[in-house]
């Protein structure tokens, strides 16, 4: 078991996974979001070849209200 | 008899032709309804969106998101919240891809208290982003060195403020807006924040200047719908007013009726 941080809080899942495998693990759906790893943009393209490691931190955000 | 009529006029910004010269938020509506109907009525034809963090298990639907899309206006995305230029770039390309935009607020904040923008890192990710391929839309400050700076980097478009954001107090300084419109004839320039009432609008728009972006003086009115109609013709009465041409300011009094056989006229002594 690792732990990561997500969207600010900690998480826990079962190993070394992609970013595909981590955001399925957490109950994320739909393509309506983007992801940032460790402050760093990763595109779509790209959730299947990057891992995630313990202590990294997730962004996962989705469009809302803005001015 | 001819009716005389005068219409938009088509504009170009960001490699859109639009008719509409305001721009608007879609944040603080008393409810979804409410922004929706608000957006139709001031005919505008630029939205303002933003990220913010998902939770988990919240699916696929995103009933914001499903409104603004329905819409079929043109999405500015905007990086509100990013402190420093590192942020703001990442949270420009995370809205690349969620929002299918190169078109980008750039939004860096320098100052908690009055939101005022950071300069010199506003100027950092403006020059990064645009060597990535996105249209900035930088919010910016009546500083017309700031302004030199940005178009140096390449921006195309500049943002300064009427005054700080969702303080409704309008423009600030005149005549640094007007120094700024100036000096960048070829550029397009949009008021951002601090506007609170049409007339507001109006006096931007009789500056010269491209547009006028605005939400919390719409949101945040009693009447959001009737709001956002009276934003909408007071920005295209400030542009006619623009385009007429503003006389001259006069010293003294001068008489509009005409003088010749004015009535019990004498000269005075």
């Amino acid at each position: 078991m690792i732990n990561i941080v997500v969207n600010g809080e900690t998480k826990t899942i079962s190993s070394t996974l992609t970013i595909a495998e981590t955001i399925q693990a957490l109950d994320y759906r739909g393509k309506g979001f983007a992801l940032a790893l460790n402050g760093t943009f990763v595109a779509l393209s790209d959730y299947e070849k990057m891992l995630v490691h313990e202590n990294d931190r997730l962004e996962i955000l989705a469009p809302v209200q803005g001015g | 008899m001819q009716v005389l009529e005068t219409k938009n006029t088509t504009w170009q910004i960001g490699g859109k032709m639009l008719s509409s010269r305001l721009l608007i938020g879609s944040a603080l509506y008393p409810s979804p309804a409410t922004m929706e109907d608000a957006i139709k009525i001031s005919g505008a034809q630029i939205v303002t969106v933003s990220l913010r963090r998902q939770s988990a298990g919240q699916g696929a639907r995103n009933p914001f998101w499903d409104i603004i899309k329905s819409l079929s206006i043109e999405v500015l995305p905007n990086t509100a919240g990013s402190h420093s230029a590192k942020e703001a770039i990442t949270t420009a390309r995370m809205a690349r891809e969620v929002f299918g935009t190169n078109w980008i607020k750039l939004e860096v904040i320098g100052d908690q208290y009055n939101l005022q923008p950071d300069p010199f890192e506003t100027v950092k990710a403006a020059e990064v982003l645009i060597n990535e391929g996105f249209e900035v839309f930088p919010y910016t400050t009546d500083d017309l060195v700031v302004a030199k700076r940005l178009a140096d980097v390449g921006c195309k478009i500049l943002m300064p403020w009427g005054s700080m954001i969702g303080s409704g107090k309008g423009l600030m300084n005149p005549d640094n807006l007007t120094a700024i419109r100036k000096q960048f004839p070829e550029l397009k320039l949009i008021i951002d924040a601090g506007i609170g009432k049409p007339s507001h609008a109006t006096q931007a728009m009789e500056l010269g200047y491209d547009g006028v972006l605005l939400n919390s003086a719409i949101a945040l009115a009693q009447d959001p719908v009737r709001m956002a109609d009276a934003f909408k013709r007071a920005v295209e009465a400030g542009r006619l007013g623009y385009e007429a041409g503003v006389m001259q300011k006069r010293e003294f009094a001068s008489p509009s009726t005409p003088t010749v056989g004015t009535p019990f006229w004498h000269q005075f002594a």
